[in-house]
């Protein structure tokens, strides 16, 4: 009787790699990145920072990413991530199922992760332009448009008045909130692409300005920000010694000049300074501090999480009470006469008017009283006989979408138009500043520039075919981004499907003691860790789309990982470039010539390194959908009513994660089989104590020596066995090492998103821990089953890295990884 | 090793009568068509040389027994697959592991000889064990499992700990062995004679250390392994070998007051294992200790006792979609009874039925509690 030989069903042949239609890496297809809408998020920022952009890239685990795109509209990432007041987190649609997303805290967290992770900062840009810009003042409104303007390729010089820069940043803003370590760091990347800042240098005088333009400046921004404090405008206010504003002494406390307090202390005011005053006070050791507020808690305008943690450090308030006079004895202040308020219909501001109660007049003791009510800019250096035009608020007036003054070629934006307002509205109008004196400079009418801003307003920000982009017009498709498409948050036209997300609230910010905390002026808050950051990302619901990160076009220019090998004898994973893989494929493997510097050309055989599903054997558990980072698998029906996985080819990357995963061994790894595990294991030698080292292939290649007889211990044979990524490394893994005489294994590989792959190094740990625990039940040692996720970008830190874990494991010590691990979950759960 | 006429002779292949009975009643060949215990018996006789060793369907088999009670020529299906298996195994062929070929290369790791296992660490103060005693309870793999599986919920060490209660109950400690190993099961299955012989020595030397006259399991598998497998290679054992069921009912009459009334009304189904009952024939123990407790309802599938659905996969081999689908039916048949449980005796049972339940598609139709009969009783000790 003939065999009979099984047929192989249609679908076998139809998912032989190559005979699907299109293969992902062909140069002939193009593709159009285009966004639908703009999530709220984004539309709510001032600044219009790309909110779901670095939200996701969070959530993907590729943080300098992130912090690219954060960079791309706001220069001051760690400070934003400190201080602002995240309007984006109001409109979040994920408070509709719990909570909205910690965005502001992330962008904290992609700032610290560069500080921890340091780069090489840019070096000076070069100047292509012949105009010369003088910005007046360093805060956040001036820096923005240096930052912008040195891009486009002006020579750009801020002036400021104090010793340091960073305007009401460094001025106004203690420690405790805002390190001054982050602001240095920050401005420091700023100079280092060239901006001057010349600190200490005063523009003032009667020819201020007009000596600007004269030494060769061509525009000027104003951004001299609202740093004079208003005056109570009471009796006996400058008649005591022991009377301070919120603005000088802030200044005095930030500049480390703070003045000695009295124990009891009177703030008056409800905003942001009043309580930043409050909690200086506390810490300069100040017993007994109480802001006074005219009107009740909700009236108040500072930010709600600020009168908390004053409250939390022992600040007291004392809502519906003004002060009507100052009262002393022997030239100091002993207290003030108070009186009590009532509130009445809502005034301009929305706010209830305050009504002053009559006959309840009460005195208020206080060692020092600050006022806290207000500031203004200070107007002193211009002349007194000037050409601009000036607000009864003693504001700049300005063209609104220009922030043009009456004088061309003088600009003016931040606080110093506004009056106290946020530091992402200034960076806002810092942007605004920058482009109006490129308009400028380009010697295009400003009204134009103003009347095409209104037309991009009226267009649809919707329709993709405006959106279609070729390589060269990526870069203009991010410039319109950037300045928004002017709606409101409210306006997002996407209906975002709440109902589908499982309750899971915002990630906690670790904080410091309270004792720790009033004890001097540290940071108070501690940052994510990063699975802290990761998790919370992920709570993202991002709405509309496309995020625009633009990720997509950079990593198109990479190409899918492919196994190449030579007669199977040596083999290299290679990422080609896509005029090798992309001939017009029937079948893999490819026969290919690698081409090695001068050396003769070497034949390879290239097999992409893709998953697939054997439709037999797949159980349908969703192991593999669950675990992809790339959504490649998908559970799809089947006649019987179960359902099975297909993998997409176009999707794959070919990390074999998903293989681990599997529990019947139903998804196959070209190249990566049991055989070629098998073959790899067998090469050991059985006289000496051998170590099985699985690596990851993007990190041990370029790093593992060539010379492997040079790392080996005299009695240590190292077997080094590379995968594509480590997930790939599955429990059977470590169970065959061991069984073919493996004495020890080690698993290399990167930190999260250090390569392509992002989360290889957590599912290798939860495999490698899960075998350890049944390990130790057979007698085994948990030490000689050691991971380590080395940075490549540390000198030698891979080889280092094996070294210390090979020392470690005949020395019986247990796996740093492991312990520095488990100490990081355990502050996170504290 | 038998030669291939042997095998045949032994297992009465040759008297096939090509009636297609076992076919029939193979779970495996209803879902999946192109399997057929005859065809393979047909090949076995037809076949030159070693030929039907490379056939992939070899490894197919579950050897859950379904086909055996209805063959009129009483030929020993189970058998002759274990044979053809350890044939091919000789010639480098073997079967397509599951969790890729973990639990297997596991096995193997424990034939080392020296090794200083930790297996007992679950062991607590309230289990009265013995060092030496005429009844021993061999443990089995739960300490593993409920790592491997961790993912699953499977709880198969409840089942080793309530086994120990009920001996306790019925005044027995039992002698538990730190050095057990691997009863070889799988890796019998799997064709690795070599190694199954390994673990055989060890374990029987171990037992008869003790100088045990009663071995108790409450794996099947094990209970099967030791008292057929390791005679048959190994020659008399020298003890008994019962399931914890099978155990306590013989002593239960002795102590009537085991379990005290007045307990909670549960209504239980029972998953017969393939290894307790097609294979130890013990069908009516597990449910004497089930029906023990009071407030206990047994209401029974469809298909139960002889005719009991396996839970589809053995062996770790070849866990498919048809395995799935055979899982899929038998908790359907669970559902239909009405039961809130499903006791089964085997820990494999578990896992493989848990598995099946966390599919995501299936999902609430699927779930039901499920629990080993020996924890079922345990918890109602007094």
């Amino acid at each position: 009787m003939e065999r009979s030989r099984r047929v192989e069903p249609f679908e076998q042949i139809l998912k032989q790699p190559g005979v699907s239609l299109s293969f992902p890496r062909d140069p002939n297809s193009e593709y159009a990145v285009g966004r639908i809408d703009t999530s709220p998020c984004r539309l709510a920022c001032p600044a219009g920072v790309n909110t779901k952009a670095y939200i996701s890239l969070i959530a993907a685990g590729r943080f300098r990413e992130a912090l690219e795109v954060v960079r791309e509209t706001n220069p001051f990432p760690g400070i934003c991530g400190r201080v602002c007041v995240h309007p984006c987190e109001s409109f979040c649609n994920r408070a509709q199922v719990d909570e909205p997303v910690a965005i502001c805290r992330l962008k904290r967290f992609v700032a610290d992760y560069e500080l921890q992770h340091p780069q090489e900062p840019a070096g000076p840009l070069p100047v292509t332009q012949k105009e010369k810009v003088a910005i007046i003042g360093s805060g956040p409104a001036g820096l923005t448009a240096a930052n912008d303007l040195i891009r486009k390729g002006y020579a750009v010089t801020v002036f400021e008045a104090m010793p340091k820069a960073g305007g009401m940043l460094t001025a106004g803003i203690p420690s405790f909130r805002l390190p001054r370590p982050i602001i240095e760091y920050e401005i420091d990347i700023i100079k280092k692409l060239g901006v001057e800042i010349k600190t200490g240098k005063k523009i003032s005088g009667r020819r201020a300005i007009d000596k600007l333009f004269e030494t060769g400046y061509d525009a000027v921004f104003i951004a001299i920000g609202a740093h004079k404090g208003k005056k109570l405008e009471i009796a006996g206010e400058d008649k005591y010694e022991g009377t301070l504003d919120a603005s000088s002494f802030l200044y005095q406390v930030n500049l480390g000049r703070a003045p000695k307090l009295a124990n009891r202390v009177a703030i008056i005011g409800g905003g942001n300074s009043a309580l930043d005053a409050a909690r200086s006070a506390v810490r300069l050791g100040s017993k007994a501090v109480t802001i006074v507020y005219r009107r009740s808690r909700k009236e108040m305008p500072a930010n709600e999480w600020e009168i908390e943690d004053a409250e939390s450090e022992g600040v007291k308030i004392q809502y519906l009470t003004a002060p009507v006079e100052i009262l002393g004895r022997n030239g100091k202040v002993t207290g003030m006469k108070c009186t009590r308020i009532s509130l009445g219909e809502p005034d301009e501001s929305g706010r209830r008017r305050p009504i002053p109660v009559q006959a309840s007049e009460f005195t208020f003791k206080a060692g020092n009283i600050i006022a806290a009510i207000s500031q203004e800019p200070d107007l002193s250096f211009l002349p007194k006989k000037h050409e601009f035009d000036i607000s009864k608020w003693r504001t700049f007036n300005v063209d609104e979408s220009t922030l043009a003054t009456s004088r061309p070629g003088v600009f003016a934006g931040g606080d110093a138009v506004t009056g106290p307002n946020t530091v992402i509205d200034a960076i806002a109008s810092g942007h605004v500043a920058a482009q109006s004196i490129e308009n400028y400079l380009n010697s295009q009418s400003l009204q134009q520039a103003s009347d095409s801003k209104a037309a991009a307003k009226t267009s649809s920000p919707g329709s993709l075919d405006q959106l279609t982009l070729d390589s060269s017009s990526t870069t203009d498709l991010r410039a319109t981004s950037l300045n928004g498409s002017g709606r409101r948050p409210d306006e997002f036209e996407i209906k975002v499907d709440i109902g589908q997300n499982r309750k899971k609230l915002r990630a906690d910010m670790p904080i410091m003691s309270r004792s720790a905390r009033i004890a001097g002026f540290d940071e108070a808050e501690l940052g994510f860790s990063e699975t802290a950051a990761v998790a919370e990302a992920q709570r993202c619901l991002r709405c509309g789309p496309c995020g625009e990160c633009f990720i997509c076009v950079s990593e198109c220019e990479k190409t899918v990982s492919v196994m190449a090998s030579t007669d199977g004898r040596r083999d290299a994973l290679l990422r080609l470039p896509p005029e090798i893989t992309t001939p017009n494929l029937q079948s893999w493997p490819l026969d290919g010539i690698l081409n090695v510097g001068r050396r003769k050309p070497i034949p390879v055989q290239i097999t992409p390194t893709t998953c697939t599903v054997e439709q037999e054997i797949c159980r349908g558990c969703g192991e593999c959908v669950s675990v992809c980072e790339y959504s490649a698998p998908m559970l799809i029906p089947k006649p019987n009513g179960l359902h099975v996985s297909i993998i997409s080819e176009r999707i794959c990357r070919g990390c074999g994660t998903c293989v681990a995963v599997c529990p019947s061994s139903a998804i196959v790894q070209q190249y990566f089989s049991e055989d070629w595990l098998l073959g790899k294991l067998q090469s050991m030698d059985q006289t000496k104590r051998n170590v099985v080292i699985f690596t990851c292939n993007w990190n041990g290649t370029e790093l593992v020596p060539p010379d492997l007889e040079a790392m080996s211990q005299p009695d240590a044979n190292l077997i080094f066995i590379r995968t594509t990524c480590c997930g790939r490394i599955e429990p059977s893994f470590i169970f065959r090492a061991l069984e073919h005489g493996a004495d020890g294994v080690l698993a290399a590989g990167c930190p999260t998103s250090a390569c392509h792959y992002s989360f290889g190094n957590r599912h290798a740990t939860e495999h490698f821990s899960k075998v350890r625990n049944m390990l130790n039940l057979l007698g085994y040692s948990p030490e000689k089953f050691q991971w380590t996720w080395p940075d490549k970008n540390r000198d030698d830190g891979f080889i280092e890295a094996i070294g210390l874990h090979l020392r470690n494991m005949r020395d019986g010590k247990s796996c740093s990884e492991f312990v520095d691990e488990n100490k990081t979950r355990a502050v996170t759960d504290a | 090793m038998n030669t291939l006429a042997d095998t045949i002779k032994k297992t009465n292949a040759l008297f096939c009568l090509e009636c297609g009975k076992c076919t029939a009643s193979c779970p495996i060949a209803q879902v999946n068509n192109s399997y057929s215990p005859r065809r393979v018996v047909g090949h076995t006789l037809v076949k030159s040389g070693d030929d039907i060793l490379e056939d992939e369907m070899l490894w197919a088999c579950l050897s859950c027994k379904s086909c055996e009670p209805g063959c009129p020529a009483d030929v020993d299906y189970t058998r002759l697959t274990l044979d053809l298996r350890a044939r091919a195994s000789e010639a480098g062929l073997h079967g397509m592991c599951t969790h890729g070929g973990a639990l297997q290369a596991l096995m193997r790791i424990m034939t080392t000889p020296d090794l200083k296992q930790n297996r007992l660490d679950w062991l607590n103060g309230d289990l009265k064990t013995a060092d030496k005693g005429k009844v021993l309870y061999f443990v089995g793999c739960a300490p593993y499992f409920d790592i491997f599986f961790s993912d699953l919920g499977v709880k198969t060490l409840d089942t080793t700990r309530s086994a120990i209660k009920l001996l306790n109950a019925v005044g027995v400690e039992p002698v538990l062995m730190a050095n057990e190993r691997c009863c070889g099961h799988d890796l019998l299955w799997s064709g690795d004679q070599e190694n199954f012989l390994k673990l055989a020595e060890h374990n029987l030397q171990a037992i008869k250390e003790t100088g045990a006259k009663q071995v108790v399991f409450s794996c099947p598998e094990c209970c099967r392994t030791i008292k057929e497998d390791y005679a048959r290679n190994l020659g008399n054992l020298g003890f008994e070998a019962l399931h914890i069921s099978e155990f306590i009912t013989d002593n239960m009459a002795a102590s009537q007051s085991l379990f005290p009334t007045n307990q909670r009304q549960e209504k239980v189904t029972f998953q017969d294992p393939c290894r307790l009952g097609r294979h130890l024939g013990a069908y009516e123990a597990p449910r004497k200790m089930m029906q023990a407790v009071p407030g206990v309802e047994l209401s029974e599938m469809r298909m139960s006792g002889k005719k009991a659905i396996c839970c589809g996969v053995s062996n770790w081999l070849n866990c498919t979609t048809y395995s799935k689908q055979i899982q899929v039916e038998r908790l359907r048949q669970a559902h239909a009874t009405g039961a809130d449980t499903l006791v089964t005796a085997c820990p494999k049972c578990e896992v493989h039925l848990r598995c099946a339940m966390k599919d995501p598609n299936l999902g609430d139709e699927l779930k039901i509690e499920i629990k080993d009969v020996a924890t079922l009783a345990a918890e109602a000790l007094a």
